[in-house]
Order: C-alpha cells, then structure tokens, then sequence
C-alpha cells in the first residue's frame, strides 16, 4: 500500500503547483465585484476541466481550477466505521475554526470530506510553494493522525474493560 | 415534565468553581479551578507531551485534592474568569460532572456561567465539548452579572424584579462594576477597581503587624483572614467610629485567640480599628493603593454616568452587590448614602446653573443586599434553571447537530426574567 | 480516575458535616437540598417538621416498585434498621437521623447512608446469587427498569447467575465507540482469569430474551455477564455488586472520556495544522519588526 502513496502525492504535488496559477478577476456579471469564479460558475469559459487525482476507490482528489481561484476537496481513507466517524468528527472539527485557515471551505465539497478554496488573494499574499506543501502535508498526516486515534481509542477501551474485569 | 432531573449549575470561577444542582440554595461544592496532571520531562510542546498512549488523561485531580499533590503539576485552566486551556478545561468538567456531582450528563440540562464579554468563540468552544463529549441534552451559558441580578430578587417584590442594574461584585482578586440593562451586559461601561478581598486581607495584616508582636509571622495571614471575616465592618465615619472605640473600649475591642500551628502555644490578638479600617478602603482607596485613589461609590456613579441616558435612571435605583468582598455589614448602607450625595450634589449643580429655572426630578438611588451574595451568581444561575422557561430558552442537543456550535454565541434572557 | 466511586460524596460530605457540628454542640443549620445521582436517582436532604435536630434524608428511585419485589424492604430493613422510618411522599426509602444523639462511628454511618443508592440495587441481586446458591433455578427473570429506555435482566439457574444489561446509545458515534469498548470487554477476560465471561450483541437482543418485549433498534446493546458460584459466594458478594451495578455509568463514562480525549489529540493537531499554513505567509509577522543583527550589533540594511 505504502508504494502507491508516493506517486499519489507526487501527482497531486504537480497537478496543484500547475493549478495554482491565479490572476486577479473582476467579475464579468456585476461591476466592481470580484468573486472566486470557481464557486460563482458564471462563465464556461474561465473554468477549467477539473482534474482528478485517485490512489484507490476511496482515497481520492479532485482539483477544480479556474482563472483566478482553485478549489481543492479530498477524500480521505476510511476503512471501518470508527475511522469514518473519527474522520468526520475531526473534518468537522477543522472546519469549525476555518476563520484561522485561511483557504480551509467551511463545507466540502459533495462526495468527499474536506475542501481548500484558493483563490488569487492567497496567492499574493502566501508563498504559492509552501501552499502545496501545506496540502501534501495535510494530506499525510491526516491519514495517520486517524489511524492513530482509532489504536487510541482502542487501547483505551482494553485498559478500561480489562480494568473492571480485574476487580471481579 | 414533573419528573425531569434537577439541572446542573456549574459557575467556574478564577480562583474557585460552584458546582450544585438547580433548586438548592447554596452550592453543593466550592472547589479550587485547579487540576493536578501528571507532565512527564520529556521535550516537545505542551500538547504533544500530554497526549498518552493509553489512559493517562484519566491520570489527574481536581479541586482541593489537586492542590500540593506531590508529582503532579498543579494547572488553573480559567484566567481572569475567562477558560484559557480547553483541553484542561474538558477534563475538569469530566471529573466535576462524573466524581463530585455524580450526574450522567444526558439526563441532566446544564446551566454554565460566563464572565461578561467572553468571546462568542468561547461560548462555541463549550458548546461543542458539552454536546459532543458529554452529549447533555440541552446547555444555557448565562453571563455571571445576570444571574448576580437574578439573585436579588429573592429580597424583593414580585413586581419590582428587573434585569436592569448595575452589579458590583467583588471577590477575592478583583472587584467589577458592571452595568446591565434588560438582560444584557453594556459592555464598554464596565469599570474595575483593583481592589478585592485579598486587598483588605493583606492591610488588616499590615496593621496588625505594626501593633501586635504575638502573632506567628507565618500564620499572620490567616490571622488576618479570620478577623476581616468574623469581625469586619463598614462604618458611617471613621472620626466618629476611632472616639467612639477610644471612650469605650470593652464594647468594641475584640480578642482574637489563636493556637500555634507549630509550638501550640496559644497567643491572642487584641482587634480594634482592624474592623471598620480594613473594609474601609474599598471607600478610601488611598489608605492601601497609593496609585488608586477612587473610592468606589464614585466608579458605580461614573459607570451609570457612562451608560446611555434612558437607563441611567433604572440603573441608579437597582444597585445589586455579589461576591464575598461584600458581606460586610452596612456596606450596602454606606454605598447607597455616598452615591446618592454625588447624584444630588450633581442635581443640586444643575438648579444653580440654571438659575432655578430648572427643577430636576430627584434621582433615587437604592443598593440591594441580600443572604445570597455570597454565591449569588450560583444561587441565580440554580434559581432559573429551576423555572420550566430555562428548559425552552436552552439549546438542545437537536438544535446542536442540525445548526452547529454556533447556535450557543446567543443565549437569549428568558421568560422568567423578562 | 478510572472506576467510578460508589458512595454518593455530597450525601457523605453532608452528614459528616452535621455530625461534627452537632457533636461540636453548635446549632446546626436547617438543611434542605436535592442532589441528583447515576441512574436518575434522587436523593432529598431535609429536616422533618422544621425539626433542626433530626436529619431526614430520602432517596427516589423510578424503579424501585420493581426492586421491592425482590426483597429490598428486608436487605435495607438489614443494614439500616433503626433508621428507617416511613418514607416520605414521592420518595422510596427515608432514613431518619437524630443528630442529638450521633453515633459514635460518624464515619461508618455516613458512608453508609451515601451507599443508599447500591444497597437499594444489592437486593435484586442478594435474592438471585442466593437462589443459585442453593441450587435453585429460578422461575422468573427480574427485570428492573433501571433507567427509562434501560432495562436489567437478571436470572438464576444452578451454576450461574445472569445478568443482561441493555443500554441506549444516544449519539449515533457512541454507537461505534461503543461498540469498540464492548468489543473489549469481551475480549477481556484473557487478561485476567478470575473474571465472569461477558458477551454482547448489537442491535438484537440476546437469545435469552427472544420472546420478550427487549427492545431492538441500531443504537440499542445488550451485555451478559454470566457471573459463576465464585463470583457470587458470600466472600466476593459484595464486591460483585459494587462492579456490577455501576457496569452501564462505568461504560458511558468512558465513551465520554474517550471523546474528550479525541477533542485535545484533534486540538494538538489543528493546531499543527496551523503552523504549517503560517509558514507559507512570506513574512512572520512577529519577525517584520524586529531588528536583526550581526554578533557584533551591526545590522544590514537592505537596498
């Protein structure tokens, strides 16, 4: 399994530095409106074909890109109900305080369970390379922290079970 | 609805927290904010150290058995009334909730106190560890001064009760002069006086250091702490009260006897103008503070003077004390009698200035004082978590998961209060 | 702390207090609290007939009509005795403590009177571990409505002694965690070998119950201890009852802990999360002010 994890992550690395070429773009509809196209949709022409990058069935990325934003949603691995509600609880979690993150979507996007917006304003401001880095380091970690949790939380419970068992 | 458990009251303070059920009138345990967790050595960031393989985050105290627990690091998870370290916090209330108060949170609503201006991420941060953690079935965040308000009521008339006034508590660190005006905090009128309990402690120590050779140096403290609390008093003025010692002494002077905690000899204390001086300076600041010299019937003046204009007058007439600082006799009386001098001095200013044209209509002042300061933010909080109109203003568990966290950053005055 | 306590600590702490005051020959004050417990008890603290000198102290269980067939009169009758006095309306069991005259073993009594609760649960299962002592099985299962959606089965036959437990998960991922802690429970008892054998079933009840009114349902489990002769006997009774009777509070309290502890793993690493990001911000804002210099104190300025 680890084999595939390094090509997965070199093609998500390339695919989102050469997504991350934003420019600044005043809405087309409403003057003096400037709106990241890849939510508002309001023109065929300034989307571009989204791309997506799998490692398997579940673990999944689709990088939507546009002229001036770049969306980015994530599927992540969940092997068994609890690493699906430890994954959810976590998302949640992030999302909760997306104020901090800058780029973190308050909501994914359907069918997978966390979300970036970057858009041309981030990418002035913030060094476009440690952006990726950020996302792939996301991306790594974010699957062993939750494998990581659910040795915990099992652990735990073995503590606790055998700990009143003893008492008998 | 007969049925249902009495709700849970937690009121977590800096120095110490009230926890009780709803109905009673006192709190069922006053324990110090303080956790004892076990910090191995290692290198690595808080976080990361505290985190275990197994159950160590069951590894800790709280209360009074965490104070000089030998081992352990002693933590106070809330600063100047406002919760600074959540993950402290969550294994705080774990242990309050499961050990002392012995309540399954799902079958109990929670009622939890809050400083005024806490920050609406705060009252989000609770929420999601009472709903997600604990899974309480529904959970009120009250603003501490509120319930202060509410608390007065016990000492008046049905029909005078308001959520207007302005509250002074005062505890052991600091002392507040809050002004709310139907329920809510006016926020950028809050005044605090950096004086408290632990002031008065420390000047009665003082006084008595100069004048009484008999007392251990390290029990001095304590020394002093028992006779502000069994013999301190406010008096109306102190010319009066220092002649009034002088002709009579035997009526006034007290004795104060201790026991060395280390030799167990027995000393005694002779306690004179310790009573009335050491309370005094909540009204002569200068006595104790050289950099603070206003006394506090004008901060509570200048607080209303601040507020806007149509509640000054609701606000004069509801003057509600809380907290311990405030239990001394006549404290209440002598507040009420210096705030009404500024406010018809000021009335008084504006017929001259006008040339007695203008009649101002008096201004009535009144402060409230009741058996509840002590705890009166508790006994409020217990007192409306005891009304069925809490079980609607709260949020419930169902209004949690289907909106979000973000429902508690508003937690509306309810019904009984209104 | 990973057991629960089994004595109720305010009843405790009150009456030690009212014991010393009264022994110390102060006037004691009037009292008069309700304090909550596990399992929706509740528990009244009162003085009769504004009587500051007699302690009253009441405990309403819902289920108690239940325990009552199964000889909780006689089993409190045993170790409260003369305290025990006709309870109060609304209330099961009142105890009545004359603080004139305190006992002598304050601190016996009063722990006594905070184990109210379990001596009330004890009886059912005093009645059934006696029935398999004696090698009788018994005719009919006990099934005690411990809490509303909750039920306790226990029955006897010659060399065990059963007890299923039916829990309500209120929260759809307490389900699973839940799952995971009852996983282990069964699979406990390899590491220790004196313990009862416990099994679980999700969702269904357990073949014991076919036929009866358990409830099914997705965040429903059913636990079984089967306790043998040498968990019942006389020595280990109690000790059995202490563990048993808190099983349900024991397993949500851990669920509850369990969820405390993913909260700061998930606070620790959003917060690592965070770092990461800021380093992509050119410049840490901290830094932008701050003068850098050379060993020697000289700066650069840049052009």
């Amino acid at each position: 399994m680890a084999a595939t994890l390094r090509p997965y992550l070199n093609a998500v690395r390339s695919t989102l530095t050469a997504a991350m070429c934003l420019e600044n773009f005043s809405s087309q509809v409403v003057e003096r409106h400037n709106k990241p196209e890849v939510e508002v949709r309001s023109s065929k022409e300034l989307l571009l074909t989204p791309v997506s990058v799998s490692r398997n069935e579940r673990e999944k990325v689709l990088i939507e890109g546009s002229i001036n934003s770049l969306r980015i949603s994530i599927a992540i691995k969940q092997a068994d109900e609890i690493e699906k509600i430890l994954c959810h609880k976590f998302t949640r979690f992030m999302m909760l305080r997306a104020d901090n993150f800058f780029i973190l979507r308050r909501k994914p996007v359907e069918g997978y369970d966390i979300s970036f917006l970057i858009t041309n304003f981030h990418t002035e401001q913030m060094l476009k390379h440690k952006l990726v880095d950020f996302i792939i380091q996301f991306m790594e970690e974010i699957d062993k922290e939750i494998s990581e949790m659910k040795l915990s939380v099992n652990a735990r419970a073995r503590i606790v079970a055998e700990e009143f068992l003893k008492r008998f | 609805m007969a049925n249902r458990l009495p709700a849970c009251v937690i009121d977590p303070g800096t120095g110490y927290c009230k926890l009780g059920f709803a109905g009673n009138t006192e709190p069922q345990y006053i324990i110090p904010s303080a956790i004892a967790i076990k910090e191995s050595a290692k290198v690595g960031d808080q976080a990361s150290r505290r985190l275990g393989k197994g159950v160590e985050d069951l590894d800790f105290f709280i209360g009074d058995e965490a104070i000089d627990k030998p081992n352990y690091a002693c933590k106070y998870p809330i600063r100047h009334g406002i919760v600074e370290d959540w993950d402290l916090m969550e294994r705080f209330l774990e242990q309050s909730i499961f050990k002392y108060l012995r309540a399954e949170p799902e079958d109990h609503y929670f009622l939890l106190t809050e400083p005024p201006l806490n920050t609406p991420e705060n009252r989000e941060y609770l929420a999601e560890i009472m709903f997600e953690s604990f899974n309480v079935p529904g959970l009120y965040i009250a603003v501490q001064a509120v319930l202060a308000l509410a608390a007065s009521w016990t000492s008046r008339q049905q029909a005078e009760r308001s959520l207007t006034g302005v509250v002074v508590d005062s505890g052991d660190g600091v002392t507040h002069v809050i002004p709310v005006a139907e329920g809510y905090v006016i926020g950028s009128c809050i005044k605090h006086i950096p004086i408290a309990g632990r002031d008065i402690t420390y000047f009665i120590q003082q006084l008595l250091r100069e004048r009484e050779p008999g007392i251990p140096p390290e029990q001095s403290l304590e020394t002093a702490k028992a006779i502000k609390e069994r013999w301190g008093y406010i008096c109306p003025d102190i010319a009066k009260e220092f002649t009034k010692y002088d002709t009579d002494p035997s009526k006034w002077i007290k004795k104060f006897d201790g026991v060395n905690s280390i030799t167990k000899q027995k000393f005694s204390v002779d306690v004179a103008y310790e009573r009335f001086l050491g309370p005094e300076i909540f009204f002569h600041p200068e006595f104790s503070n050289p950099d603070f010299t206003t006394p506090i019937s004008e901060t509570v003046d200048n607080v209303i003077q601040n507020c806007p204009i149509d509640v000054r007058r609701p606000l004069y007439k509801n003057i509600v004390l809380s907290g311990g600082s405030t239990m001394f006799r006549d404290f209440g009386r002598k507040l009420k009698r210096d705030v009404q001098r500024i406010v018809d001095n000021r009335l008084k200013l504006s017929e001259q200035l006008s040339g007695g044209k203008l009649k101002p209509k008096p201004i009535e002042t009144q402060v409230i004082t009741h058996h509840m300061q002590r705890y009166a933010v508790w006994f409020g909080g217990s007192m409306l978590a005891s009304t069925p109109e809490f079980y609607t203003a709260s949020h419930t568990k169902s209004d949690y998961d289907e909106i979000g966290p973000s429902i508690c950053r508003h937690n509306p005055v309810f019904g009984a209060m209104a | 702390m990973i057991l629960l306590e089994i004595k109720n600590r305010i009843i405790e702490e009150t009456l030690l207090n009212k014991f010393e005051v009264a022994q110390a020959g102060g006037k004691p004050d009037g009292i008069d609290i309700k304090v909550a417990d596990f399992d929706g008890v509740l528990y009244h603290v009162s003085n009769p007939d504004q009587n500051k000198l007699k302690l009253m102290v009441s405990v309403s269980l819902k289920f108690y009509k239940e325990l009552e067939e199964h000889g909780a009169d006689e089993l409190l009758q045993r170790e409260y005795g003369s305290y025990l006095t006709t309870p109060e309306s609304n209330y099961s069991v009142t105890l009545l403590i004359d603080l004139e005259n305190v006992p002598t073993n304050k601190e016996e009594v009063a722990a006594k009177v905070a184990l109210l609760k379990r001596n009330c649960f004890a009886s059912v299962f005093e009645r059934y571990f006696k029935y398999q002592e004696n090698e009788v099985t018994s005719k009919k299962r006990a099934i005690i409505n411990y809490r509303e959606d909750e039920t306790m089965y226990v029955s006897a036959s010659k060399d065990r002694v059963t007890v299923i437990f039916s829990t309500v998960f209120k929260d759809n991922d307490d389900v699973i965690i839940g799952k995971v802690f009852m996983q282990e429970f069964k699979e406990g008892r390899k590491a220790s070998h004196t313990s009862p054998q416990v099994l679980f079933s999700h969702r269904e009840p357990p073949r014991e119950l076919q036929g009866s009114d358990a409830r099914t349902g997705d965040n429903i489990g059913y636990i079984t201890f089967v306790l043998e002769p040498r968990h019942t006997n006389a020595g280990a009774r109690d000790n059995t009852i202490n563990l048993i009777h808190t099983f349900r509070d024991y397993l949500h309290y851990h669920i509850k802990c369990s969820k405390a502890y993913i909260h700061s793993r998930m606070r620790f690493r959003t917060s690592e999360f965070l770092k990461i990001l800021n380093r992509a911000h050119p410049e840490d804002p901290n830094q932008k002010d701050k003068k850098k210099t050379t060993v020697t104190g000289r700066t650069f300025v840049q052009q």
